[in-house]
C-alpha cells in the first residue's frame, strides 16, 4: 500500500499544470519523430536535450522518458504503411503490418499497433511501480553465460522467420551474423573485414540494414512493377471487430510481460523483445502460417512488447544508475548534468522524481493514444499518394534517416548497397527477417561468449552448469526440436493412415509432406 | 531537415538562456575580450566545436557543456557549435580536423583515446597532429569489489593477483588496449604482478561491467570514479582505491593507490584541441577563454555534478603532459602485448 501512496503523491507532482504540459510535449515531439523512418528515439531524446537542461530536473526527465516511450509508440507507423522502420524495435511489426496496408488494412493494423502499445506500456508502467526495487535483482543475475543463451534462443526464431524453405532462412540468418562481425572485435581490440575503412570500424549500423533491406528493397521491387500489385489506397474501418479485439488480447498481454522482462536487462531491449514476442506467438497461433502475410496478432505481439520494453529499461537505468541501451545511455548523460545521480538510493533520496516520473509514464500512455488513434485515417493516407511521389518520398526519408545518425556519405553507399543486397535476396526467394536476425543477435551472442569463455577460462561447462544460462539453452533445443518431433509424429500417422486407406484425411498429410522435406533440407 | 531543426531549437534555447542573464554577462564578455588583448587574433565566424563522437557520450557531454558556459559567459565572441563526428573511437572526427590545418575556427574535445587509439595502430592522425589548447579536468578510475567480497583493499586485490591471475576476473568499460584496460594494467604491474596475465573482461560501457560485477559474474570492475559514485554511496558495492594522485572530491573516503603502498597515478584528463598550424594569438585566444571559463561558477557546478576535478593546464603544458603521458600509455601497452 504504501507504493500506492506514493504513486498518489507521484500524481500529484505529475499532474501539476507544468508537468502535464511537459508530458503532453514530449508525447508528441516523440511520436511524432518516432514516425519518422530512420529516426529513432536516439535522435529525438539528442533532439529535446538543450530544451531541457533549462528546466528544471523532474520535469525534464518527464518530458525525456515521454520523447523515449512515445517514439517507440509511433516508431510503428512507417514500420506499417511503408515497410520503413523508424527503430529498431519495431522491424518486426512490418512483417505483418506492411502487408496488412498492402491488403488496404492499414487503419486496422494502425489501430492494432496503437492499442498494443498502450497495453505494453502500461502493463509496463505497473510493473515499474510494483517490481522495480526487486527487479534490479532480475537484472543483474544475467552475466555474459545467462546473455550468450538468450541470443540461442532468440536465433532459433530464424526457423520461424524462414518463411517456407528453411535452408533460405539459414543462410540468410548466418548471412545476418557475418556483417555482425564487420568492425573492431570488443574482446581483442582487433580489426575484423573493415578493409581499411575507418567507417566501418564500429561496424555496420543496424538502421542502415534494416532501411536497405526493407524499405529501398521495397521501393526497387515496386519500381520494377510500375506500380502494379499495390495497395488501392482503399481503407477499410478503422474499428476492430470484438472478435479480433479477443484474438489480439492474448498476444498483446504475453507480449507486453515477456516485453517487460526482456526490457530490464541491459543489452536486450526493445528489439530482442519484439523479435521474441513476435515468433513466439507464431508459434503459438493456430493460424501461424498466416504471420508474414497480415496477420493482426503478428502487428500486436511485437507492438506491446517493444513497449513494454521501453518501459522495462528504466528498471536498471533508475534503481542501478546503469543504462540497459544507447537510449537509456543518452538519458543517463542527460539525468547527470541535471544533477540526479540515478541508483539505489533515487528511491530514498527524491522518491518525488521516481514516482512522478511513473505516474507520468501512465499519463503519457494515455495521451499517446488519444492522440494517435484519431490521426489513423490521416496516416493511412499516405498510402493513397500516387506512387511516383510516394516512392521517392520513401528513399528520401530512408537517406535522411541514414545521413542524420552519421552524417556520412560512406554510410549512403551502404544502404544503397543493402537495398540492393535486399531486393536481390526477395527476387530469389531469400527471407531478409532472418538476416535481420542474425545482425541484431550474432554480435551479442558473440561476445557474452567469449566473455563467458574468459571468465571460466575456457570451461564450456560455464553455459550449462549456470541454471538461467541451462534453463535458456534448454528451451532453444526445445524450440528447434518440438517441430522436428511433430513433423514426424505426423508422418508415422500418415503412414498408418494410408495403410487403412487415408481418405478425407487429403489437407493434413500434404502439408506433412511440404513440412518435413523443409527440415530435411535444413 | 534534422540538422536543421536541431540548430533551431539550439538557437532558440541559446537565445532564452541568453535572455536571463543578458546585460551582466554581456559586460563580462566585453571584459574578456579586452583582457585577451596579447596577440589581438579574434574569431570571425561561429567556431566549429567538434565531439568525435555520438551524442550522449562523455566527450559529447564535454563538448555541449562547455560550449554552454562559453556562450553564457559570453568567453568567446563568435558562438560555439557544437558537432558530431562520430565512429571509430574518435579516428573520423580527428582525420576531419586534420583536413582542416591552419583553420582557426575549429576546435575539437579530446581525452586519453586521443593517445591510445593511435597507439593501437587504429588511426591516421596522432595527437601530435593538434595543437593542444588546455587540459580541462580529470577524473580518477575506480577500483571497485561488490560488498562482499573477501577484497578489502587494493593490497589484497595484487597479493591474489601476484599468487593466482587466473582466478580473478577483472571487468571493464572498454576494449584491451583502451583507458580501463590501461588503468588496470598500470596499476597491477606497479604493484609487481604480470599485467599481461591478468584476466580483463571488456564490455560495452561502464554500465555493463558494473552489472556484471553487481551480478557476481566478474570479481572486480574498473570504472570511472562517476560512474561507481551512485553505487559506492549506497553501499552496493566498495571501492578499494582511485587511480588519482590525490583523494578524489567524487570519493572522498577512498584511498589512492599511493596510500595502498603502489606507486602509480592514472587520469582521465579531458581537454582541448584544435588544427595544426594555428598562430600564437590564435592558441592564446582559446587558452584564455577555457582558462577564465574553468574558473565559472556555472562550469563549477556542472563539474560537480558530473564528478570532473578541475584542473587546467594551458596550451604548452598540456602538451608536455601529453608527450609524458604518450610514453607511459606505450609503455604500458607494450607489456600487455597490445602495441601495434
Amino acid at each position: 500500500m504504501d507504493a500506492l501512496n506514493q504513486l498518489f503523491h507521484g500524481f500529484g507532482v505529475a499532474l501539476s499544470p507544468q508537468n502535464l504540459a511537459f508530458v503532453f510535449l514530449g508525447v508528441l515531439m516523440g511520436t511524432v519523430i518516432g514516425m519518422l523512418p530512420g529516426l529513432g528515439p536516439i535522435s529525438a531524446i539528442s533532439l529535446m536535450i538543450p530544451v531541457a537542461f533549462t528546466m528544471d530536473p523532474t520535469s525534464a526527465i518527464i518530458m525525456l522518458a515521454g520523447v523515449y516511450y512515445g517514439a517507440i509508440f509511433g516508431g510503428s507507423t512507417s514500420s506499417i504503411l511503408l515497410n520503413a522502420p523508424g527503430v529498431a524495435g519495431t522491424v518486426a511489426t512490418s512483417f505483418d503490418g506492411y502487408p496488412l496496408a498492402r491488403k488496404g488494412q492499414a487503419g486496422k493494423a494502425l489501430s492494432v499497433a496503437a492499442i498494443a502499445s498502450f497495453v505494453g506500456g502500461t502493463v509496463g508502467v505497473v510493473g515499474l511501480m510494483l517490481v522495480a526495487p526487486s527487479l534490479s535483482a532480475l537484472t543483474v543475475s544475467f552475466g555474459p553465460a545467462e546473455y550468450f543463451a538468450l541470443m540461442v534462443l532468440g536465433l532459433t526464431a530464424v526457423v520461424t522467420l524462414s518463411g517456407n524453405n528453411l535452408t533460405k532462412g539459414l543462410i540468410s540468418g548466418t548471412v545476418g551474423v557475418m556483417i555482425a562481425l564487420v568492425g573492431i572485435d570488443s574482446q581483442t581490440s582487433t580489426l575484423r573485414f573493415t578493409f581499411g575503412r575507418h567507417e566501418l570500424y564500429e561496424g555496420v549500423e543496424f538502421l542502415i540494414v534494416a532501411l536497405g533491406v526493407f524499405a529501398l528493397a521495397e521501393v526497387f521491387v515496386m519500381l520494377l512493377r510500375r506500380g502494379q500489385g499495390g495497395g488501392d489506397g482503399t481503407i477499410t474501418s478503422l474499428r476492430l471487430s470484438r472478435r479480433e479485439l479477443k484474438e489480439i488480447s492474448g498476444p498483446t498481454g504475453r507480449g507486453s510481460v515477456l516485453g517487460f522482462f526482456t526490457g530490464v536487462l541491459p543489452g536486450a531491449g526493445a528489439t530482442v523483445a519484439s523479435f521474441l514476442s513476435y515468433s513466439f506467438e507464431k508459434r503459438l497461433a493456430k493460424d501461424g502460417k498466416t504471420f508474414g502475410k497480415g496477420n493482426i496478432k503478428g502487428v500486436a505481439a511485437p507492438e506491446s512488447a517493444n513497449n513494454g520494453a521501453a518501459v522495462g529499461s528504466f528498471v536498471p537505468l533508475l534503481t542501478l544508475g546503469v543504462p540497459g541501451s544507447g537510449t537509456t545511455a543518452v538519458l543517463l548523460g542527460a539525468l547527470l548534468v541535471l544533477g540526479v545521480q540515478p541508483g539505489p538510493l533515487l528511491l530514498d533520496e527524491q522518491p518525488d522524481m521516481f514516482w512522478g516520473v511513473v505516474a507520468s509514464m501512465y499519463i503519457g500512455n494515455i495521451v499517446l493514444l488519444i492522440l494517435n488513434l484519431p490521426l489513423i485515417p490521416l496516416f493511412a493516407k499516405v498510402l493513397k499518394t500516387p506512387q511516383a511521389l510516394l516512392l521517392p518520398l520513401v528513399v528520401v526519408f530512408c537517406v535522411v534517416g541514414v545521413y542524420g545518425h552519421s552524417f556520412s556519405t560512406f554510410d549512403l553507399w551502404m544502404l544503397i548497397g543493402f537495398g540492393v543486397l535486399g531486393f536481390l535476396m526477395r527476387a530469389n526467394g531469400f527471407p531478409a527477417a532472418p538476416l535481420i536476425l542474425g545482425l541484431i543477435l550474432g554480435g551479442l551472442m558473440e561476445k557474452s561468449m567469449r566473455q563467458a569463455l574468459l571468465i571460466s577460462s575456457g570451461d564450456l561447462t560455464t553455459f550449462v552448469t549456470k541454471p538461467i544460462s541451462a534453463t535458456l539453452l534448454a528451451l532453444a533445443a526445445l524450440s528447434l526440436l518440438a517441430p522436428l518431433y511433430g513433423a514426424w509424429r505426423r508422418t508415422r500417422r500418415r503412414q498408418g493412415l494410408s495403410e487403412d486407406d487415408g481418405r478425407g484425411q487429403d489437407e493434413q498429410p500434404k502439408a506433412t509432406v511440404g513440412g518435413t522435406q523443409e527440415r530435411e533440407n535444413g | 531537415m534534422f540538422r536543421a531543426g536541431r540548430r533551431g531549437s539550439r538557437a532558440a534555447v541559446a537565445a532564452v538562456a541568453a535572455g536571463s542573464v543578458s546585460l551582466l554577462l554581456a559586460a563580462c564578455g566585453e571584459g574578456a575580450g579586452a583582457a585577451s588583448g596579447g596577440g589581438d587574433w579574434k574569431p570571425t565566424k561561429p567556431i566549429e566545436y567538434v565531439a568525435p563522437a555520438n551524442t550522449g557520450g562523455g566527450w559529447d557531454t564535454l563538448a555541449r557543456s562547455s560550449a554552454r558556459v562559453l556562450d553564457k559567459a559570453g568567453l568567446v565572441n563568435r558562438p560555439m557549435r557544437v558537432v558530431n563526428k562520430p565512429g571509430a573511437g574518435g579516428a573520423i572526427g580527428w582525420s576531419y580536423i586534420a583536413k582542416h590545418q591552419k583553420d582557426p575556427h575549429k576546435l575539437f574535445v579530446t581525452s586519453p583515446p586521443i593517445l591510445l587509439v593511435p597507439l593501437a595502430g587504429e588511426s591516421g592522425q596522432t595527437y601530435r597532429d593538434f595543437t593542444p589548447v588546455a587540459r580541462l579536468n580529470t577524473e580518477p578510475l575506480a577500483y571497485v569489489v561488490k560488498a562482499d567480497s573477501p577484497f578489502k583493499t587494493f593490497e589484497d586485490l595484487a597479493a591474489k593477483l601476484k599468487a593466482d591471475p587466473g582466478k580473478v576476473s577483472v571487468a571493464g568499460g572498454s576494449g584491451p588496449g583502451s583507458l580501463d584496460h590501461v588503468g588496470l594494467a598500470g596499476a597491477v604491474q606497479a604493484a609487481g604482478a604480470d599485467a599481461s596475465k591478468v584476466k580483463y573482461v571488456p564490455f560495452d560501457g561502464g554500465g555493463e561491467a558494473l552489472t556484471s560485477l553487481l551480478g557476481g559474474h566478474t570479481d572486480v570492475a574498473v570504472a570511472g570514479g562517476s560512474e561507481v559514485q551512485a553505487l559506492v554511496r549506497s553501499g552496493d558495492v566498495r571501492a578499494l582505491a582511485v587511480s588519482s594522485e590525490k583523494r578524489s572530491p567524487i570519493l572522498p573516503d577512498t584511498p589512492t593507490l599511493a596510500e595502498s603502498g603502489i606507486d602509480y597515478v592514472f587520469d582521465i584528463w579531458r581537454g582541448v584541441m584544435a588544427p595544426k598550424g594555428l598562430t600564437e594569438e590564435q592558441i592564446a585566444y582559446y587558452e584564455k577563454a577555457f582558462e577564465k571559463m574553468v574558473e565559472h561558477d556555472s562550469w563549477k557546478k556542472e563539474s560537480k555534478k558530473l564528478g570532473w576535478t578541475n584542473s587546467y593546464l594551458g596550451s604548452e603544458e598540456f602538451g608536455k603532459f601529453l608527450d609524458e603521458q604518450n610514453k607511459e600509455y606505450a609503455g604500458i601497452l607494450t607489456e600487455v602485448g597490445l602495441r601495434k
